[in-house]
């Protein structure tokens, strides 16, 4: 069926191609004045670049650590979100297929925990960190990365996992396995589909992390990509075109890794919206 | 027994890390500690020259314009894009989607350092204004201005996020079952009496756990502030957030920094639970 062109259509179409271009434009204008010597960027901000000047990020790269802040944010988004999928699984299974009482409380907690907010214990979490000698270590910010990324995906998880048939645990506990055994060899391949929107959506929310790591480290052998390009290019770097640098080394790799999953990162989102 | 074992490290990790943290901070805010010594008590003074503090509330009120363009700015116009996605009324719509959705994925860092450029003396907006004007010398000066230096960091917050709400929408749009749009459409309804009558009460739910996500986001919102301004100038665009951040990080007031961080926490439930009364009404007048 084909439908005529109406004016509905043409000013949808005006309205997508106006919040597109909004989004693209900015991110192709810093990619373009990364190749621009500083002169450049000042006098003429909106020309293309004259030739592709790499000084920027070779300088940005060296000068600016971002080597060490970028292995900082593999190891800390890599580890935290390995164990956060990993525990979140181990509880959802616990929480939806064992049927005990204390179930729905624990989950009711977990819910709870939806709510709190970073800001609201950062505090306590600094002077307890000092005082056990984490503060300014690796494990310092793993641990709270964890522990932040659990409630909402305990709730992915549990959510998940109660919609495997019964029968699957029960025919495998007949045949003598442990639960152990059912939760590796029956929950988790099962569970598949959801563990990747998991481990996606983990991964990208603990890339992205700033606050914990600004409180909780001050050297920067220790920082991530976020607090390192902010104290980079926010505050010491006056040359814009090691900035923009900056931004596009922090913002690419993103790019890509969006342009990969963006299923399983809308998905991420979209299950958290859900109400039942 | 095996069920303790799968319970037990997320459990552990989740009570020590944020519950037992949230207690502690209460208990905090009702003392003068300042980071050595011993807690001193000292009631509910801070939360008294707390809501006496015109930093804070010209944060306060920060925060709540922050939240009305969460619930009233993005949650509506990713409404209305994830509607004409839906709808099929744009052609192309998966890449119109691919590119709408793309800020999630950048660093608030990144975020806001791009859009100091684009607002600064050599950026994009700067130098439109001076070809369109004709006024070389132009530069912004809405940061400066106490009641307006806000307003920019609004945009910018309605650019990250109005693409997630459309992607939320979308997908939630799409559990409809087909069928029933389409008998309305052989009955004749119009397309405003399918969104009144079947799309809105079906989505209902949806919009207003959104809008919970955007209340509590609204309330701890830190991140773009913090690296855009740093709260400045002279407090202009200072949040709860980094009210909190600076009285406990700076200048070493932990017992007040606690409470201001108390503060937010009732806040977003207070919010939370306004909503929840409006969300109640909604569903019962649909029923």
């Amino acid at each position: 069926m084909k439908k005529p062109i109406t004016i509905t259509n043409i000013l949808s179409n005006v309205l997508m191609m106006t919040f597109s271009l909004l989004t693209i434009i900015p991110l192709a204008w810093m990619i373009l004045s990364a190749f621009k010597p500083h002169a450049h960027i000042v006098r003429h901000p909106l020309q293309p670049p004259m030739t592709w000047y790499m000084d920027n990020f070779i300088l940005a790269w060296t000068q600016g650590h971002l080597g060490i802040y970028f292995v900082n944010s593999i190891v800390y988004s890599m580890t935290a979100t390995v164990f956060t999928v990993l525990f979140a699984l181990s509880s959802g299974y616990a929480l939806s297929k064992f049927h005990y009482k204390s179930s729905r409380i624990i989950s009711m907690f977990y819910m709870l925990g939806l709510l709190i907010t970073v800001h609201s214990v950062i505090i306590p979490l600094f002077i307890m960190e000092t005082n056990l000698g984490l503060a300014n270590t690796r494990l310092g910010v793993i641990l709270p990365y964890i522990a932040f990324g659990l409630p909402f995906q305990v709730f992915l998880s549990t959510t998940y996992i109660k919609g495997i048939p019964d029968a699957m645990q029960e025919s495998a506990i007949i045949d003598g396995a442990t639960f152990q055994e059912v939760f590796l060899k029956i929950i988790i391949p099962v569970a598949t589909p959801i563990i990747s929107t998991m481990f996606i959506y983990t991964f990208l929310g603990n890339w992205n992390e700033f606050i914990l790591v600004l409180t909780l480290t001050s050297d920067l052998t220790v920082r991530s990509l976020p607090v390192g390009i902010n104290s980079f290019a926010g505050g010491m770097s006056r040359d814009y075109g090691l900035q923009f640098a900056a931004l596009v080394i922090g913002t690419v790799p993103m790019i890509i890794f969006y342009l990969i999953f963006k299923d399983k990162i809308a998905q991420g989102f979209a299950s958290g919206a859900v109400k039942e | 027994m095996s069920y303790y074992l799968f319970l037990a490290p997320g459990l552990l990790l989740f009570a020590s890390i944020i519950i037992f943290p949230v207690f502690y901070s209460l208990s905090l805010s009702f003392t003068s500690f300042g980071g050595y010594g011993r807690p001193v008590f000292i009631g509910l003074e801070n939360y008294a020259r707390i809501i006496r503090d015109e930093v804070f509330l010209h944060s306060l009120r920060n925060n709540l314009l922050i939240v009305a363009i969460s619930v009233f700015g993005q949650i509506p116009l990713g409404f209305l894009l994830a509607y004409l996605l839906y709808r099929r009324m744009v052609r192309h719509g998966s890449l119109y989607q691919t590119m709408i959705f793309l800020p999630i994925t950048i660093s608030p860092v990144v975020v806001a350092l791009l859009w100091n450029q684009i607002f600064s003396s050599s950026g994009i907006v700067v130098a439109i204004v001076r070809k369109l004007s004709g006024q070389p010398q132009y530069v912004m000066k809405i940061f400066e201005n106490k009641q307006w230096a806000i307003f920019p960091i609004l945009c910018v917050l309605l650019w990250m996020h109005t693409g997630t709400y459309m992607v939320i929408f979308y997908a939630n749009l799409q559990k409809m079952v087909p069928s029933l749009l389409e008998a309305a459409q052989i009955d004749g309804a119009s397309e405003s009496q399918m969104l009144g009558h079947i799309i809105f009460p079906h989505m209902v739910g949806t919009i207003a756990t959104a809008a919970i996500f955007a209340i509590s986001g609204s309330l701890k919102a830190f991140d773009l502030i913090y690296s855009m301004t740093g709260g400045g100038p002279a407090h202009f665009t200072e949040v709860i957030a980094i009210y909190m951040y600076i009285n406990t990080f700076k200048y070493y007031k932990y017992g007040f920094g606690s409470a201001a961080s108390m503060i937010i926490v009732l806040l977003a439930v207070g919010l939370i639970l306004i909503l929840q009364y409006i969300t109640g009404k909604l569903e019962q007048r649909f029923e």
